[in-house]
């Protein structure tokens, strides 16, 4: 079937053209239309004695016009009239739009079957479904590690380096050092953190360097009451010389390092057990 | 709230053989467990907090008259108080919110006045403004409602960005400056403002600028089962009148100044100001996080600990202190980055992540 551009030949060669295309192309117009029989008779009726005679049909038939054939080649020559469809050549395509056409070309072949298109139909429902669950889901916070049976990994917290670890520690070299260097506060410091150490040792505490003293003493008054009160007297001297900045001259360090070394025989001791697991 | 208060941490320091040794069970472990008391007297505040304490249990007493639990809101407040910090309260309609600011402002033998915000106030309603006096051919400044020492606001989230910028230079500076003249505060100067979180209808998010210049923002949560029983009781047997007839002031301006002055001497250790900035610190590289705190947030976490520290009967600060405090202070200095908030996060969890992942300076 002929494409004619009729608006844009309108354009671009005036109306004139347009229109003589048009009608060459429904030659049906050029002949009178047949009227159908079954419509009355639009002749005069039988008495025309009385209606004057027409005078004879004096017109000139218009010759049709014809463009000039240099005109047809200058408007067959503009690229507004070319209705072929330009393909780019494989080989000038680079190699990723190569590819991507294999693989489109592959993919319309293989869903171009009839068992391809009902796969097609089933991937695109199951990916729907996929996502309408996932979004409730998201949008209810489920968490989805809980639907196959197990609690949620805790995940290794980035802790900054430590100042000491404590299990690598030799508290009684680093205490005797201190104490020999007069650097009392800092002994106190490492009695507490020895304290610490064998507590969680004997698992009554669970060491993470983000706990603070109290939440050690919150999880000793679950583990083990009896100890609560006496590693709370501990706690506060211990806060009292090292974030509040005691002084602490040599009669003081005496006993509230005796306490310590008390408390740590007593968790030592025969006594404490791990609780029961 | 989400912190949770250590009640141990609350009494000031006595003596160990004073402490409440729970009963020993015949195989209990550590039964003969000397209690260090030998040296215990050595180990108390240098600085006397007795009046700190007797002030602050006066106001805990007037406001337990009318409210019933929010014992860790009221324990912020006053911090705040005594920190000389604005408080932002958040929550849902009928938390008593406006209730409690409103009692803590009674308890306070000074000058107290209330803004309702509303999309129509604009800045010259709030700060004041200058008025001709054709008899002298002058102007006169009006003092708006803002110059008082505690002040109300009530759902500041109303008002849009040209009243909530009014309140930038007198909540940091607490000047007024109008007309060419700077107009000073009294002290003390403290803003208790109130929002909504649930209403998007007719409220404007606060400028980031201004969330900076509160000192905490507490999240009021709904109370226990057993404290709401108790507010049905307390209502039923007649409770009835206005609650706020039953608070009496208790507080001076002058004895605050005096119980702030002793906050600001409270001691705080080389390694928990470390503490401090390696908190905030964190903020601003976490990945989760689009802003994080400014500077002003350590400090607001410092001035916080001071007067916690203090109303926990210590002239020092802890860890503890500094933990308790992060999230009221940071929470609403931080900004979710769209992923994290469209996966349902909060700035609550993140802090919480981010004070898990310092160690603790010991």
């Amino acid at each position: 079937m002929r494409k004619v551009n009729i608006k844009l030949l309108s354009a671009r060669t005036g109306g004139a053209l347009a229109l003589l295309l048009a009608l060459g192309g429904a030659p049906a117009l050029a002949t009178p239309p047949q009227l159908p029989a079954a419509l009355p008779s639009l002749s005069a009726p039988a008495d025309t004695a009385t209606a004057p005679p027409l005078p004879p049909d004096a017109a000139v038939p218009q010759p049709v016009r014809r463009p000039a054939a240099s005109h047809l080649r200058e408007l067959r020559g503009q690229h507004d009239f070319q209705y072929t469809d330009v393909r780019e050549e494989p080989e000038q395509a680079g190699f990723w739009a190569r590819l991507l056409r294999w693989f489109f070309r592959g993919l319309s072949r293989l869903f171009d079957t009839k068992g391809g298109r009902v796969a097609w139909d089933v991937i695109l429902y199951l990916l729907i479904g996929g996502g309408l669950v996932y979004a409730v889901l998201k949008f209810l916070q489920v968490d989805l590690t809980k639907v196959f049976g197990r609690a949620p990994r805790a995940l290794p917290l980035a802790y900054e380096a430590g100042q000491e670890n404590i299990h690598a520690l030799d508290f009684s070299q680093a205490i005797a050092q201190a104490e020999a260097t007069g650097n009392l506060r800092l002994a106190v410091r490492l009695g507490y953190l020895q304290l610490l150490k064998q507590l969680t040792d004997r698992e009554l505490i669970a060491w993470q360097p983000d706990k603070t003293n109290q939440a050690y003493l919150r999880e000793l008054e679950t583990s083990r009451p009896t100890a609560r009160a006496p590693f709370a007297e501990l706690t506060r001297q211990f806060e009292y010389i090292w974030y509040g900045e005691l002084p602490l001259p040599a009669a003081l360090y005496a006993p509230v390092r005796e306490s310590q070394r008390q408390f740590g025989q007593q968790l030592s001791g025969a006594g404490v057990r791990p609780p029961a697991a | 709230m989400d912190p949770q208060l250590s009640t141990d941490d609350t009494l000031p320091p006595t003596s160990a053989a004073s402490l409440p040794l729970p009963a020993t069970p015949p195989d209990a472990l550590l039964t003969d467990a000397p209690t260090p008391a030998s040296n215990t007297n050595s180990f108390a505040p240098r600085t006397d907090l007795a009046q700190l304490t007797a002030r602050t249990e006066a106001v805990r007493t007037q406001i337990g008259q009318v409210i019933v639990g929010q014992q860790d809101l009221l324990q912020l407040l006053l911090t705040a108080l005594l920190a000389d910090g604005h408080v932002l309260l958040e929550g849902v309609p009928g938390v008593a919110k406006t209730l409690t600011a409103k009692l803590l402002a009674r308890t306070l033998d000074v000058p107290f006045s209330r803004i309702q915000f509303t999309p129509d106030l604009m800045p010259a309603d709030v700060l004041g403004t200058s008025i001709f006096r054709p008899a002298q051919g002058d102007f006169e400044f009006r003092p708006g409602p803002i110059f008082a020492s505690v002040v109300l606001i009530d759902e500041i989230n109303r008002a849009p960005a040209k009243t909530q910028s009014a309140l930038f230079e007198v909540m940091e500076e607490r000047t007024v400056t109008q007309d060419g003249r700077t107009h000073r505060m009294a002290s003390p100067f403290v803003v208790l403002a109130t929002q909504n979180p649930i209403e998007q209808e007719g409220t404007y998010r606060l400028p980031e600028a201004q969330l900076d210049r509160f000192l905490f923002k507490l999240n009021v949560g709904y109370p226990t089962l057993a404290e709401e029983i108790q507010i049905l009781q307390g209502h039923h047997s007649g409770f009835g009148g206005t609650p706020l007839e039953r608070v009496k002031p208790v507080l001076t301006a002058t004895d605050l100044a005096a119980l702030r002055q002793q906050v600001g001497q409270q001691r705080v250790e080389a390694n928990v100001l470390e503490y401090i900035a390696k908190i905030v610190g964190q903020t601003r590289a976490h990945k989760a996080l689009y802003l994080g705190a400014s500077p002003r947030a350590s400090l607001a976490l410092l001035n916080g600990a001071k007067a916690l520290a203090a109303l926990r009967g210590r002239d020092f600060v802890t860890p503890e202190d500094v933990q308790f405090l992060a999230a009221p202070v940071l929470r609403h200095r931080i900004m979710l980055t769209p992923e994290r908030e469209m996966e349902g996060g909060t700035a609550d969890e993140v802090v919480k992540t981010i004070v898990q992942s310092v160690e603790v300076p010991r």
